[in-house]
């Protein structure tokens, strides 16, 4: 039998796993293909590098797309497989940022990228092949992502623990992310360490703020 | 006797990439790849340096040892004018690695009257070629018997060691263990685990039944046990007879740029790879042509007992045309054919990852992007990391272009070591590193900068951050944690101190002073 449309795919099949604290602010089981994902403010790059490496550690490839400074170290740390890191130069404007994108989206399922100045005229084009190849980007920024997106992290508060006057060491830092978008329904806040001990991603208060109260289906039978 | 494997001339140039880079041979020098010693010079050698050992062992042991990169460019390039030389005398020769070569010994001995003259004939003709290298000929049954006579060769007077026709296993009967993963047959895994049970010797490991020894160690075991017992890698019986065809391409437009020529191989070179592993099939020996639009020639073979990947044939064909357009009397006009031979197949028997940690299609799509990203942006900006280690999160990893990498192979590339750099700050590390610091201010509450003394003594506490026109509180700080680096060299050496700070936005960044200038080195974003 020949039915005119395209199969329906359930979106847990369409979705890139995502760490299980990231998972409960998600409105997706994961990140769902074809996704743009902005990371703002002072944990901008943790959050990326973060959101990224349950996908990477269960075998999708990571391209950072003009970010030549990521720390190889910290994204070991916070759990991607460096092996499967490819990092690519795009100095020289938006429309080689373009090019490269639209190159690496053809083989990577996963793009971290800072758009350049101006990268907001091309981005429409980049957004229908990423979501034509299904790969989700996660776009670094330090207050506004270059480009439109679907979903949105930010953190209102951020505090480093561990360093005194004159002595300690950096520990960890205590970040209250916030998950926004218009494609989540309602703002979502939670309270984390990013990084914690060992680098890794902690959750601190799965929810914080002014969000809806869950109220629990019971279900028949 | 079909099982006698054929007679091979292996010729060695011990420690070949530290030829390549030039070193004189009374200066200890060593080449590193992945944080490992690969090669050294006598006089590195005489100073106790060690092939395989790390980077910072090498180092304690001899402190004015000379690190250079693993480049297997150059190395190929300075090998070049051997490989001519010895092709004058046996066209039919096959390179392993730029440093190694093979031959069939039956038609050159023939004709200079024996395997002893033929082999003394080969040293002098590899001293001519290249500056009086160092240089062993080993002459034996079979490809591991060979190369084992060529590397002992190597440190002989005369350079020649030719073991008599049939005397292979005897020959290799009471060498230790090691000399497997000295030749590459081998992890170091694997011998090291023969040593604990007891296997010393080549004839000890060989007189096991190979029925046990596959039983218990598998495929690669197997295989080990096959070299130790002097026979062939693989028996000659045993290697499928090569397909009947090949891939080409002809251009339309002779083509002289060699990156374009490099692309059309890229994309042969996967193609006979996917239609051989579609057979369950690795190539071992590739012949590959190249032809210009005047006719001229070249053909090389390369071979590569573990099978060839597509991105070794793409090496060692860019290899062949560096050397052939470098040649005087080489290319006169663009590449009009360039043709790839599978000249030797076998059956894949799992050397390669397999189903388990193997190859998915995520890894095969993302191969291929970034060979289309190389061609599009050029190699120095599609790289990937590579662990080297130091104590400053810019030393840690070197980016090296993806071209140059096999992307499969990342376990070489990624050998982080154990535990913790010393002197390396402690987890978590910045997730942004400036590649070129960015130069700050740091001053203390009076607004002087602060300064650190040669005692690690600070003038004050640091309180401002000021970059350009912008000034932030600071709100915590610790340091110094000092580092002193290469202070037995005048040229090189660097003293420097490390703060961690946190501004008053938040933002924690490391910092350092160095005679006195202050900037940031990375940013825990």
């Amino acid at each position: 039998m020949e039915f005119g449309l395209a199969p329906v795919i359930p979106a847990q099949d369409r979705c890139l796993p995502v760490d299980e604290v990231f998972a409960s602010m998600l409105p997706d089981p994961g990140l769902l293909r074809g996704r743009t994902i902005g990371c703002v403010g002072p944990a901008a790059m943790s959050l990326a590098l973060a959101l990224a490496a349950r996908a990477v550690m269960a075998g999708s490839w990571l391209a950072a797309i003009g970010v030549p400074m990521l720390g190889v170290d910290a994204a070991i740390e916070l759990g991607v497989l460096s092996s499967r890191l490819v990092i690519v130069d795009a100095d020289g404007g938006p429309s080689v940022w373009a090019d490269r994108v639209a190159a690496a989206a053809d083989g990577f399922e996963l793009i971290v990228t800072r758009p350049p100045g101006g990268a907001e005229r091309i981005a429409g084009k980049i957004r229908t092949r990423l979501q034509a190849r299904g790969v989700v980007m996660l776009v670094v920024g330090p207050t506004t992502p270059g480009v439109a997106c679907d979903l949105e992290f930010t953190t209102t508060s951020v505090s480093w623990e561990g360093l005194g006057q004159g002595h300690g060491y950096l520990f960890g830092r205590r970040a209250v992310v916030r998950a926004g978008g218009r494609r989540q329904p309602r703002p979502v806040e939670c309270e984390l360490w990013l990084p914690g001990q060992n680098g890794h991603v902690e959750l601190i208060e799965p929810v914080l703020g002014d969000v809806a109260p869950v109220i629990e289906l019971s279900r028949a039978g | 006797m079909s099982n006698v494997p054929p007679r091979l001339v292996t010729v060695w140039c011990p420690d070949w990439p530290t030829v390549a880079a030039r070193v004189p041979a009374d200066q200890a020098a060593a080449v590193f790849h992945a944080n490992r010693v690969i090669a050294r010079t006598p006089a590195a050698a005489a100073a106790g340096v060690r092939s395989g050992d790390r980077r910072r062992t090498a180092q304690s042991t001899c402190p004015e040892l000379l690190v250079l990169d693993h480049e297997p460019d150059r190395e190929a390039r300075e090998f070049e004018p051997v490989i001519r030389a010895v092709a004058e005398m046996a066209p039919r020769l096959e390179v392993v690695e730029p440093g190694w070569l093979c031959l069939a010994a039956r038609g050159p001995s023939r004709y200079f009257g024996g395997d002893r003259a033929m082999a003394e004939r080969l040293v002098s003709i590899v001293r001519e070629s290249t500056r009086d290298v160092p240089v062993g000929i080993g002459v034996a049954d079979g490809r591991s018997a060979s190369a084992i006579a060529a590397r002992r060769a190597a440190f002989v007077e005369t350079g020649v060691i030719v073991v008599p026709s049939g005397d292979s296993p005897r020959f290799v009967e009471p060498l230790p263990v090691t000399w497997l993963s000295e030749l590459g047959e081998a992890t170091p895994e694997l011998v090291d685990l023969f040593l604990r049970l007891g296997l010393r010797t080549l004839g000890q490991l060989a007189a096991l039944s190979p029925s046990d020894v596959v039983a218990r160690f598998g495929n690669d075991g197997l295989h080990a046990h096959r070299v130790a017992t002097g026979r062939d890698v693989r028996p000659s019986a045993t290697t499928d007879p090569p397909p009947e065809w090949w891939v080409e391409h002809p251009f339309g437009e002779p083509v002289e740029q060699l990156a374009t020529v490099v692309f059309i191989v890229k994309r042969l070179a996967d193609d006979l790879v996917t239609r051989l592993a579609a057979e369950g099939r690795v190539c071992t020996r590739l012949v590959v042509i190249l032809e210009t639009e005047h006719g001229e020639r070249n053909e090389r073979a390369w071979y590569r007992d573990h099978g060839l990947s597509a991105t070794a044939m793409v090496e060692r064909a860019r290899w062949q045309l560096e050397g052939w357009s470098a040649q005087p009397e080489g290319l006169s006009g663009g590449v009009a054919l360039v043709r790839l031979i599978p000249d030797e197949v076998r059956s894949d028997d799992g050397v390669q990852p397999g189903l388990w940690g193997g190859r998915s299609q995520a890894d095969h799509d993302a191969a291929r992007a970034v060979v289309r990203l190389t061609g599009l942006a050029g190699e120095q900006a599609v790289r990937v990391p590579e662990w080297q280690g130091g104590r400053l999160p810019a030393d840690r990893y070197r980016l090296v272009p993806a071209a140059s990498v096999d992307l499969e192979d990342s376990n070489q590339r990624l050998d982080r070591g154990e535990g913790g750099w010393p002197g390396a700050l402690p987890i978590p590390s910045p997730t942004v590193v400036f590649e070129q610091p960015v130069a700050i201010e740091l001053l203390d509450e009076r607004e002087q900068s602060v300064r650190v003394s040669g005692r690690g003594e600070i003038s004050g506490s640091p309180a401002l951050l000021v970059t350009g026109s912008n000034r932030q509180r600071v709100t915590a700080w610790a340091g110094p944690w000092p580092i002193e680096q290469r202070w037995w060299s005048t040229g090189r050496q660097r003293r420097l101190a490390r703060f961690q700070i946190v501004t008053e936005q938040g933002i924690a960044h490391l910092v350092s002073v160095e005679q006195q200038r202050w900037s940031i080195l990375a940013t825990y974003s």
